[in-house]
Formats: C-alpha cells, sequence, structure tokens
C-alpha cells in the first residue's frame, strides 16, 4: 500500500476563508465556555493576534477583528467535500478528521505517472476549489499524514519512495516484521520520520495530551529520540501509546483505516465571509463549487442537466436559482457559463452571505467518441447556445415555432418552448410534427412568411387585388368561428400582402400578413 | 451558378492553363491577399451560395460570406427580403440553429415549412432590452453553432455595428442584420450592404457597397418563385459550402 495524505493547515479558519484572495482580519475562536483563539489570518497575526489568546484581548489589539464560532459541521462537510472530489484519482480513501484525508494511491501510480505527478494534480485542483493544502506520501498512513503536515511532499523526499516502496509488504494488512529484526537496512522514508518533532505524536489523538508533557518534560524533541526509549520504561510510565503510535507509523503494527463512503447526491455549500451582491464576486465564489461538483460527477462517470445554487440572505428567506444546462455535462466551465448568464439577470432581494450547491438527478454521461470526420464539438455547442439564451432572457424571450394542423391563419402556427435540447432533425417527434403539418399546407394556397399579430384595417381604395379568393370558414366548434375571404393583394408601397375581408361585413378589409 | 473566371485553389495553386507573365506571380499570392482593380474580391473563407444566379455573379466570392456582417436596408417588412433567403436557409446543416432576433412581425411557422425551412432547428429570440439584444446576437453569432443569424435592429449606434461586425468575423456564418433604408447614406463597417426594395412582382438589389468594383446597375430578383415550392436547388443533405 501507498498513502498520500492531504493536510489542510488552519483547517478551522480556511472553511471561512475558502476561495479569498486576501482574506480581512478573521479569528476562529473555540466554541464559548473557553472561548480561545485556534487559528488566525495572516493579516490579523501581523497585528499581534495570536493562536491561544482569549477573544477579548485579541479584541483589544485589533478592533475590526472577525470573530467566527469554530463550526465542526462545516469542517466534515468540507473534508466530505475534498474526499468526493479526490475521488476521480483513487476510488480508495479515508477521511482522518480533523483536518486531513488519506489516499490510497499504490494501484493508481501508474495511470497516473507516479505520486509526484497525482501530488500536483491534487494540489492544482484543491487550490481551484480554495483549499490551501499540504501533501505527503508513505507507505503507512500516519507516516503519510506526518509528512504532509511536515511540508515533506514526494518531491521534497527522494522520488524513488513512490516506486521502490509502493511495492514493498503492505504494512497495514498484515504487520511485516520490523526491519531490524532480520538485519535488512530501514527504507529511506523510515529515516525521514526520525527528525520530524515530537508533538506530531498527538496529531490524531493517537496520545493524549498528558503523554506529550511527559516526553517534553523528558528533553525530547523529535520522534527519533523517543523511538530509543525503552519500552519497559514508557509502559511504567503509562505511556505505552508512544510505542504503539511509532510502529504504526513505521508499518510494523497494522493501522486499519475506514473507507470513504461517497454521497449518493452533491449538496455542498461555502460561506461567504463578506456579504456581497455583487454577481462577480458570487461567480468567483461559485466557480469552487463549480470545481467540485465536475470533480464528483468525473467520479461517477456521470453528468448533470440541471443543478440548484442557493443564495443565502442572513435574514431573507434564500434565493434558489436553477440552472438549467441544456444538455447533460459534466464541464466547470459550462456550469460557469451558464450560472453568469442567471447571476446576472437576477435581481437579489438582499446581500448573499453563503452558497449552496444541489444536483441530485444524476444522467449517465456519453461517452464523447471523436468522430473521424465530423466535429461532435458543434453539437454540443448547439445546445449550450440555447441554454445560455434561456439563462438570460427567461423561457419566454426564447422560442420555437412549429406548424399546427388548423385552417384558421393565426391557430395555423404555435410558439412553442424551446425545450432543453435541440429537436433533433430525425427524431421521430420531429418527422410525426413535419407529417402532421404537411397535408394541411399542401391542401392550401400561398401563405405569407409574416404574420401580423392582429388583423389591421386597411382601406379598400388602397389596394390592388390579385388572383381569386380563398375562402376560410371554419373554427365554429371552439368559440373562436372566422368566416374571410383572402386575396393576394399589393398596397400603396408595392409590398404584397395579404388581405381579406369577413363574410358578415363584405366591405371592410384587413391586412393579415406579408410576403416577406 | 455563375463560376468566376479565374478559381484559385486552397493550397494557391491556380488551375487557370496560361496566364501572362506577372499575372501567375499575383495568382500565386494567398487568395484575398491582393486586389486587382477590376475584379471582385474573392473571400477567404467559405460562402454560401445565395440560389440566386444573377445575385452570386454579382456577389464577392459568389454568395452570402460567411463571417462577415450583411446589412440589408429596406423600408419597411414586406418587400421580399426573407424569400431572398430562403434558398440558404432550406440548406441549414442538421445540428446548426438559424436565430432570428427581434423579428418586427411573426414568423409564419407553415410558410416557413413550406418553403423548407427546418422548424426544429429555428430559434425566435425576442429580448426586451436593446442592450440584451445586441448581446444575445453576438452570442448568436460566435456560438459557432447557428447556420445564419438574422437580426432585426432599427436602431444601433457604430460601436454597436463594429462589435456585430468583430463577433461576425470570429463565426463562419453570415451575420444579416436588417434595418431601415433610411441608414443607406450612414457610414458602416459592414463589408457588404445591400438595399432591397419591391419593384412589381420582383426584388431590387442594389448593392450599396461590396469589395471590389462599385456595382453599376441594380438586380432584379424574382424571388416570389421559390414561395411556391421548397427550393429545387439542393437536398438537405447537399449542404456543403462552396469553398475557395
Amino acid at each position: 500500500m501507498f498513502w498520500l495524505a492531504i493536510h489542510l493547515p488552519a483547517w478551522p479558519l480556511q472553511v471561512f476563508t475558502r476561495g479569498l484572495q486576501a482574506p480581512p482580519p478573521l479569528a476562529v475562536v473555540a466554541p464559548p465556555p473557553r472561548g480561545t483563539i485556534l487559528a488566525v489570518t495572516p493579516t490579523a497575526e501581523a497585528a499581534g493576534v495570536r493562536c491561544g489568546q482569549r477573544s477579548a484581548s485579541a479584541l483589544a489589539l485589533l478592533p475590526e477583528l472577525q470573530l467566527k464560532t469554530r463550526d465542526p459541521a462545516r469542517e466534515t462537510e468540507a473534508l466530505a467535500e475534498i474526499a468526493a472530489w479526490a475521488e476521480r484519482f483513487s476510488p480508495r480513501l479515508s477521511l482522518s478528521p480533523p483536518d486531513a484525508v488519506m489516499l490510497e494511491i499504490s494501484s493508481c501510480l501508474r495511470l497516473f505517472g507516479g505520486a509526484s505527478r497525482i501530488e500536483q494534480a491534487l494540489r492544482a485542483g484543491l487550490t481551484e476549489m480554495g483549499f490551501d493544502v499540504r501533501t505527503g506520501c508513505a507507505p503507512t498512513p500516519l507516516a503519510a499524514r506526518w509528512f504532509a503536515r511536515a511540508g515533506l511532499s514526494a518531491a521534497a523526499l527522494s522520488e524513488p519512495i513512490a516506486d521502490k516502496d509502493s511495492d514493498a509488504p503492505c504494512p497495514s494488512d498484515a504487520p511485516a516484521p520490523g526491519p531490524a529484526a532480520d538485519g535488512t537496512p530501514e527504507p529511506e522514508w523510515m529515516r525521514w520520520l526520525d527528525p520530524l518533532p515530537i508533538e506530531l505524536l498527538g496529531d490524531d489523538g493517537s496520545c493524549d495530551a498528558p503523554t506529550l508533557a511527559l516526553l517534553a518534560g523528558l528533553g525530547l524533541r523529535t520522534l527519533g529520540e523517543a523511538r530509543r526509549l525503552p519500552a519497559a520504561g514508557l509502559a511504567r510510565r503509562q505511556a505505552q501509546s508512544v510505542g504503539r503510535t511509532l510502529a504504526r507509523a513505521r508499518g510494523e503494527l497494522a493501522d486499519p483505516r475506514p473507507w470513504f463512503a461517497p454521497p449518493s447526491r452533491f449538496d455542498h455549500g461555502l460561506v461567504l465571509p463578506v456579504p456581497t451582491h455583487h454577481a462577480d464576486a458570487l461567480l468567483f465564489a461559485a466557480r469552487r463549487l463549480f470545481a467540485s461538483l465536475a470533480g464528483w460527477l468525473q467520479a461517477r462517470h456521470a453528468a448533470v442537466d440541471l443543478c440548484t445554487l442557493v443564495l443565502e440572505h442572513a435574514s431573507l428567506p434564500h434565493t434558489t436559482l436553477e440552472l438549467v444546462f441544456g444538455a447533460p455535462s459534466h464541464e466547470e466551465a459550462r456550469f460557469t457559463l451558464i450560472a453568469r448568464e442567471r447571476l446576472a439577470a437576477t435581481q437579489l432581494t438582499a446581500e448573499v452571505s453563503g452558497l449552496r450547491l444541489r444536483a441530485d438527478r444524476l444522467v449517465h454521461a456519453q461517452a464523447g467518441s471523436e468522430d473521424l470526420f465530423g466535429a461532435p464539438a458543434a453539437r454540443a455547442d448547439a445546445t449550450l447556445l440555447l441554454a445560455r439564451l434561456q439563462a438570460r432572457l427567461g423561457d419566454k424571450g426564447v422560442y420555437r415555432l412549429s406548424a399546427r394542423a388548423d385552417h384558421r391563419p393565426e391557430a395555423a402556427w404555435l410558439a412553442c418552448e424551446a425545450g432543453c435540447g435541440p429537436l433533433h432533425p430525425d427524431s421521430r417527434a420531429a418527422r410525426r410534427a413535419h407529417a402532421d403539418a404537411a397535408p394541411t399546407v399542401a391542401a392550401e394556397g400561398l401563405r405569407p412568411l409574416w404574420l401580423l399579430p392582429e388583423p389591421k384595417p386597411v382601406a379598400a381604395a388602397r389596394l390592388t387585388l390579385l388572383g381569386e379568393a380563398e375562402r376560410i370558414e371554419t373554427g365554429w366548434w371552439d368559440g373562436r368561428p372566422v368566416g374571410r375571404d383572402y386575396y393576394l393583394a399589393r398596397d400603396e408601397h408595392q409590398a404584397l400582402c395579404w388581405v381579406f375581408h369577413t363574410l358578415d361585413a363584405p366591405g371592410h378589409w384587413f391586412v393579415h400578413g406579408f410576403f416577406g | 451558378m455563375a463560376t468566376p473566371a479565374l478559381r484559385i485553389a486552397e493550397d494557391g495553386r491556380h488551375d487557370a492553363p496560361a496566364l501572362p507573365p506577372g499575372r501567375d506571380i499575383l495568382a500565386g499570392l494567398p487568395a484575398g491577399s491582393v486586389w486587382q482593380a477590376g475584379r471582385v474580391a474573392q473571400y477567404p473563407q467559405a460562402v454560401h451560395p445565395t440560389g440566386f444566379s444573377a445575385l452570386d455573379g454579382e456577389l464577392p466570392g459568389g454568395g452570402w460570406p460567411a463571417g462577415a456582417l450583411i446589412e440589408l436596408l429596406l423600408e419597411r417588412p414586406g418587400v421580399g427580403e426573407l424569400s431572398m433567403l430562403l434558398p440558404m436557409l432550406g440548406r441549414t446543416p442538421p445540428d446548426r440553429w438559424i436565430v432570428w432576433l427581434a423579428p418586427p412581425l411573426q414568423p409564419y411557422a407553415p410558410a416557413l415549412a413550406r418553403a423548407g425551412v427546418p422548424l426544429a432547428r429555428l430559434l425566435v429570440v425576442r429580448p426586451e432590452r436593446p442592450q440584451t439584444l445586441l448581446w444575445a446576437t453576438r452570442q448568436a453569432a460566435v456560438s459557432g453553432s447557428c447556420a445564419a443569424v438574422l437580426a432585426w435592429m432599427p436602431r444601433i449606434d457604430n460601436t454597436g455595428l463594429r462589435r456585430l461586425q468583430l463577433a461576425a468575423e470570429e463565426s463562419d456564418s453570415p451575420l444579416f442584420l436588417f434595418r431601415p433604408d433610411t441608414v443607406a447614406g450612414q457610414a458602416s463597417p459592414a463589408p457588404l450592404r445591400l438595399a432591397l426594395a419591391a419593384r412589381g412582382d420582383l426584388l431590387e438589389v442594389r448593392l450599396l457597397k461590396r469589395r471590389g468594383p462599385p456595382a453599376s446597375h441594380p438586380i432584379l430578383l424574382d424571388v416570389r418563385a421559390a414561395d411556391a415550392g421548397p427550393c429545387d436547388s439542393g437536398t438537405l443533405a447537399d449542404a456543403s459550402l462552396r469553398s475557395r
């Protein structure tokens, strides 16, 4: 096994400052009974605010400091979001609360071309999602986590670690005999463990505070010094956990991890540190969520054709935007494009303090097969244009026309909703519609290309009638009967128009259309 | 359908057999880079045949230029402007839209279907504000998924025209802009401007501006002949463009 750990430094703070280029002075405090500061942004730190201070003293140092109470639920959710996104690299991963995600990548090394390639891709993707991450690799999960915390990436370690030791005996499945036992030299990565600081022992709660205090009291600074302590002596001082933790890190003791079970629907949010009503700022923040959604979809080989973006207001009911993508898509660029049009056309009732993105109706993604001659990309574009226009103008602003089998000119056409995708010309519905329309059209006389919304009265003296009358007398069954004689005519501007007079009042002429 | 006397193949070789010395140097240059007086310009991009040989013969390249803003100036709707475009609209390739933006009257579906225009791929867009209309026109032009874009803009300033021309240059489809004929005297960045008027049963087309020598006489087109039924030239499958 070979593990890659994603460590999120200052995690309680990151969930509040996610995606900000220049975070404002902000500090996260522990829940009320203690009220001490847990993490601060660099701007606040520059003003003298430190971790461990009381919130009152921090406010005295920096009056404009924003204080946020630590939100463990949000931290867990964001951790799950990262895990769901990172599934694109490996199906086997494990959450390591409070602030790390572990990936088991031994089976994917060859696919991605080595551990450092995966690390680079992970960092780039997570930075795009607005997270600040550190990564580390090792054959055991605990060592990987420690390397990540200490900032030793696979690139910083010597590269062969990823290739040589991935084939080493799997320590967490079957404890391998200690390297010292059979006299072989210990692998290089184990030597990198020794200089790490002793505080890492308490990292995920494996050693409690009294034990750490004991080790510090003994004057120990590094893990290597702790490893050389006699086990009997530690046991006598109730500190057996030190030996066990080190053994787990070195692969001498099994370290089973529960696998992460991905959620079946996407529902993630982020909080905006400063409420805003600027569409650009909202879009910038929403792009983090779209990147995450794209990764989540990619891991499932799925796509969505609509999702819901909820704009959370502090005191008013939330604004909900339905984003319709026109065609099933898993591309972040398309999500962003449609969201931009929707945000530009939306009137906000109040400033937005948080965003939430939901997607639950998954569609199986069509694997894009490239045509040797044609360009399948053009087909995708066609739905994109329609989706963009609909997002900006609404369903009323964009429509399609269809012909109906009716002799009344005003009832012979229909503005139908443009729908979510193009009605493919070869589709059965289109052919049927065409077949329906064809017989009536063929039986009728000439029809104008332009129809007036309402027939317009016109003086008979201005018209020159051409040809013979076409009588249309129908519609008695639905309460809108017409009885008209239609003529071709030329008006005083030489335009060819379609005029009629009603059978009830023969002297009154109306223009109904133009032969454009 | 008129074919120009000299045809320059895409790889720069000319297939006219004998040319005077000097001419072959000119002809050997990439198409469109050197214009010789007295010859109508050739467009580097594809052109869509209009369906009227008299008009094809006068238009540079022999058809509606793809990727250009084409202004059609007319006094009022109904002179025959749609009939002139029907042959081209009837040849819309599959998976491409025909977008009509802010048409002044209601396009009548039965007549369009009868003329061979695929209704399933015809989008009518009616934005509420002029800025949105300009935005939608540009999006339709640059999307690359439209066979033709038809926009009616009674009022548009020079900046807007310039933007539309740039958007059209990015695309591979013609962008037809319908404007009132009162603006015929104003300058415009559109490379092709046509004034349309009804003359009896015929449509009179005056070429106000084209790349090449100015057109001396108006062209009379019998556009109504195409109204009687689906256009004769080409089926839907024959959607290939003539490319120079």
